[in-house]
This record gives C-alpha cells, structure tokens and sequence, in this order.
C-alpha cells in the first residue's frame, strides 16, 4: 500500500497504511517538516485507532504547559480596538499594559471629568440665551462676559491636575508595593502614567473650552497652566508628600483664579503674562524632576 | 582567621545593625542576621518587626541605620538596587489589588514590572506561575470574585515570577487553608535553583515543616537563629502534661486530648515532661522577651 504520509516512508509510516510509532512520536515532539505534520493530522481526522496511538506518545506535562498557556492567552487577550491601534501606532504592548493600573484612564473616571466639565460649561453656555442671569458687568459678543468662565477656568485645570495626581499617588494604586520592590523605572512608569493621564483629561478640557461661549483662544491657552500644575505637583512630590504636593498644586492655581474671578478679570490668568509665569513654572519643575527623580526610584513608603 | 569569616564572606543576604523608627516606636533594633540559600523561617509575634525587616530586605523600605547587602550588592546604590529587584521576588503582608483586573491580567502587569517585556514569554511565565499555584482555570476571573485563600495564592503567584534567586513572603499562608498550605509548603520545597527563600509567619508548624533554619524577631530584636530543633531544644526539661492546670507555669494550655500543657521552670504536681516542640521554644523565648 501506498504510504499517505509524504517524506515519511519506511519504518515511519505504517506498513499497513497506518502513522507508524516513531512518525507518531515525532507528531508528538513536533519534530517533522510541516508537510508531513499537515498529513498525519488529515489522517488523524479519520483515523481513530491512530488517534488512540497517538496519546501514548504524548508529553502530558507539555500539554498541561500549553494549556495554560492557551488559557493566559485567552484570557489577556489583545485589549479592544483602541489598545490595537495604539500599537499599530508603535506604542509598545507592554506600556499599554501597564496603563491598564492607571485609575485616571478608566471609564469611569473619564466619564466623571466629563459629567463635571458639562455643569461648568453648560452653566457658562446657558448665560448666553438668557436662561441664567449674568453676573457682574456683561461683556460684548460673541460671549456675554468673562465672569461666565470663571468656574470653568477653576475647574478645568483642577481636572487634569487631578488625573495626573490619580495616577502617581500611591493611595489609588493598590499594588503600589509591588511597582517599588520590581526592576522597571518607578521614573518611566510615573511618565507614562502622568502622561497617558495627562492627555485623556486635556481632550475633554479642550473640547469643553471650545463649545464655551468664550474666546477662541481659550482650549489652547488652558494647556500651558494645565501642563505647569502638573508638573508643580510631580516637582513637589520629590520634596514633600506626594497627598501634599498634589494640594499644594491645586491650591497654587485655584487662589489666583478665585481672586481674579472677583475683580471680574478671570481671563488673566491664562492670558499673555500669566502663560510666562506658567511657562517658567514648567521649567523650573522639569529641572527639578530631572535632577531629583531617583526619589521615584526609592518608593513612597520612606 | 576569624572562624565566622567564611560564613561572612558566603551569606547570599546579610543586615548589620538594622534599626527603624516609626515615630516613638521603634520597629528594628539593631537587627543583625544572615540568610543562606535555602528557607529561612522568620517567626514573631505581630508588632515584632517583621514586616518592616522584610521590606528592606525587599529595598521597598530604608533603614534609619544599618546596612543591608543582598548578594553582595548594596540597595543605598542605585544601579545596584535595580539588580537586587531584578532577583527578587516579594510577597507583601497586605498586597493590594486591582479589583478589576483578571487574575492573569494581574500577573502579566506585575511580569511587565519584572522587566519580561516579550509577549510570549510573558504569557509562557505567567501560566507556570498561576499553574504552580493551581490557579490556571481561573486565569480570566475579576480579582473581585475571588475569595480570601485564591487572592493570597495569586500573591504567591507573582511572587514567583522569573525564578526570582531571593524569594520574600511576609506571611505567606495567612488565609490558606490546611490543603492549600501543605500544596504552598511542597511548592517551596521543590523550588529550582535553590534561592534564598524567607518566609514570615505566626504557624511555628509551618516552620518546622519546611524551614532548614528559623529567626525569632520580638520586640525588634533577633532573639534567636539556629535550626528548628535548635528552638525546640531551647525548650527542653521545661515542657510538661498534666491532668490539672498549674498557675506557676509560663503558659498553660489545654490540648486536643483535654490535657494542660505546661511551660515553666517548676513541674506541676503529677505532671510527666514531653518532647519540646518548635512553639513550645518559641512561646518560652516570646515569653521570656516580654518578662524583660
């Protein structure tokens, strides 16, 4: 008979037709060439008393491994869409993953910066028709006066300052131990999670600054002081707690706001002088950050 | 030649004066130990120090004074810090979650904080682990459905990812019950590549089965270092049963068998002595300790 099995003549193959033994033993190491592995698995389909032989020569202990395997795979799977595309973008898996421990990336928490920019932009807007009276002199159109702002410019910065804090302080990363005692740079995971926080917070921002009923300039102008009380709270973090340093940031931003807010000249504080002054806090931070972040190396629990 | 410089020379981790303060408590008081390849028993009453002594051994914690040299490198230097982490493997006392992560998910994060970055081998890394752990059928369970004993195996789990050469467990079988445990000791027992393995626990059985060597840490001090038959022979001629309790004993207690068990200097009145045990040693120390 005409051996089924190509490259697989001989003792191999069965005389009788059948996989022989030793090409059933190499099926099971995985061992042939492709060609032959694609036969013996179309003749298994068909064959039960070859399928029968087969599970002698089965390494239990590497089918055991392959299973588990199998069942991680499964179960990591490979992240939905945006994950994906974020990867066809070059971002690495593995940092993606680790975003995955960032509580200012969930869903929820987006969807609260979201819920709180629309009660401070649809207060704002609902000025402009009418349905809530103006406060303090109204200004010219296209928007009724800066005073409407005020809130949102308290508030917005607050947001992103606030996911960037969610996302290096150790009270909303429960596994915070592990991330200090492990090899990989508490300095990188803090960027990248700063970062990641940092980006997903100022889309809402700036979509929100742009529905506002203020000037056109406002969702760019919101990105220097946004940029600098981040980095405020990261510099800070390298010298005192980490709880304080981020309060320490909000407050730096929200009394100069409030105070301008009540001479009715809340704009001042994102326009030309005021981004100097947050583009000088940036710098100044981005060197300390740099020149201290081994503080990030040596954990939080000093 | 000093007779205890070859032991120096070897020790895979060494502390030299170890002492930390929590504000008016003082946690370690210079703690001075080695730790040879193998399993080393860490037992103490809570408070001890024991926590605060693993977690700078860990480099997750820094002494107020005392050096630390784990395979002969120095956490205080960076670069050298880095090493000792890539070689570890920690199990805190109270390991936090991330509740909404999958139980392999968990480990794959903590596997990338270990620097295996590769995807195959990361998945290849955590299914050994979570099967070592017997926790594979439940690679795509939420943490939050997870009971008490499985989150504790999980910790194990990550614990032993990239056949770490220090392996540190603060408590350990805390929440295991007596199944899981005998499957946690047989686990550590048949570890390759024979790292050093440093266990806390309150079980003085569990050290008896599985730990060649044992530290007992009170009141921030080593009270003792030796083998576990060592501690138990700390014990010995002070040990007794009797049918009745007796008050000038150190400890009493009644056994399984609805017998008192005494430890003391004097026998209790038709009291007949018994072989010490490991807890036995460790209750007189523990008790001596708090005499002081």
């Amino acid at each position: 008979m005409t051996s089924p099995f190509p490259d697989a003549a001989g003792p191999v193959a069965g005389a009788d037709g059948h996989a022989g033994e030793d090409l059933l033993a190499s099926y099971a190491a995985g061992t042939p060439q492709p060609v032959v592995v694609w036969s013996v698995e179309a003749h298994l389909t068909g064959c039960a008393r070859c399928r029968s032989a087969l599970s002698a020569h089965v390494d239990a202990e590497r089918l055991a491994r392959n299973r588990s395997v199998l069942l991680v795979r499964a179960a990591l799977g490979d992240g939905g869409r945006g994950r994906r595309l974020l990867c066809r973008c070059g971002v690495p898996d593995h940092v993606l993953r680790l975003l995955a421990a960032t509580p200012s990336l969930r869903r929820s928490w987006l969807l609260s910066v979201i819920g709180v920019l629309a009660l401070v932009a649809g207060e704002a807007a609902a000025v402009r028709p009418g349905w809530i009276p103006a406060r303090g002199p109204v200004g010219l159109a296209p928007y009724p006066g800066p005073e409407v702002l005020a809130p949102f410019l308290l508030v917005a910065p607050l947001l992103v300052l606030a996911g960037v804090a969610a996302a290096f302080l150790p009270m909303f990363d429960p596994a915070c131990r592990l991330a200090v005692a492990a090899p990989f740079s508490g300095f990188t995971l803090l960027l990248v999670r700063a970062v990641s926080a940092l980006a997903a917070a100022l889309v809402p921002v700036a979509a929100a600054a742009f529905l506002l009923p203020g000037p056109g300039w406002l969702p760019v102008a919101l990105l220097l002081p946004s940029l600098a009380l981040c980095a405020f709270a990261l510099a800070a973090a390298t010298l005192v707690d980490p709880r304080a340093a981020a309060v320490m940031a909000g407050i730096l931003w929200a009394v100069p706001v409030l105070l301008l807010a009540a001479a009715h000249v809340p704009l001042l504080i994102v326009q030309p002088n005021a981004q100097f002054a947050c583009a000088a806090v940036l710098c100044a931070c981005a060197v300390v950050l740099l020149a201290r972040h081994d503080r990030f190396e040596l954990g939080w629990m000093r | 030649m000093d007779e205890m410089t070859p032991n120096v020379r070897t020790a895979a981790v060494r502390a030299d004066g170890l002492s930390r303060r929590y504000g008016a408590t003082r946690a370690l008081d210079e703690v001075d130990l080695t730790l040879e390849r193998g399993i080393t028993g860490l037992l103490g009453p809570n408070g001890a120090g024991k926590t605060t002594l693993l977690s700078i051994l860990a480099t997750v914690n820094e002494p107020d004074a005392g050096r630390v040299s784990v395979f002969g490198l120095d956490p205080r230097e960076a670069a050298e810090r880095v090493e000792i982490r890539r070689r570890l493997g920690y199990l805190p006392q109270e390991l936090g979650y991330h509740r909404h992560f999958t139980v392999a998910g968990f480990v794959d994060y903590v596997a990338i904080l270990k620097e295996i970055t590769d995807r195959r081998r990361r998945a290849e890394e955590v299914a050994r682990v979570l099967a070592a752990i017997g926790l594979e059928a439940r690679a795509r369970t939420r943490i939050r459905a997870l009971s008490g004993g499985m989150r504790q195996r999980l910790g194990i789990a990550q614990a032993l990812l990239g056949h770490p050469e220090l392996l540190i467990l603060d408590e350990p079988t805390a929440g295991l019950d007596p199944e899981q445990r005998l499957r946690f000791r047989e686990l550590l027992s048949g570890l390759p590549g024979d790292p050093v393995v440093v266990l806390s626990t309150h079980q003085a059985d569990d050290i008896a089965a599985i730990c060649p060597q044992v530290i007992v840490l009170l009141q921030g001090r080593v009270r003792f270092a030796g083998t576990p038959s060592e501690l138990a022979a700390t014990a010995a001629g002070r040990v007794w049963a009797a049918d009745q309790r007796d008050d000038r004993a150190h400890l009493s207690w009644r056994g399984g068998d609805n017998r008192w068990r005494h430890i003391g200097d004097y026998p209790p009145t038709g009291a007949e002595p018994v072989t010490p045990t490991v807890e036995d040693g460790y209750l007189l120390l523990s008790h001596a300790a708090g005499a002081r």
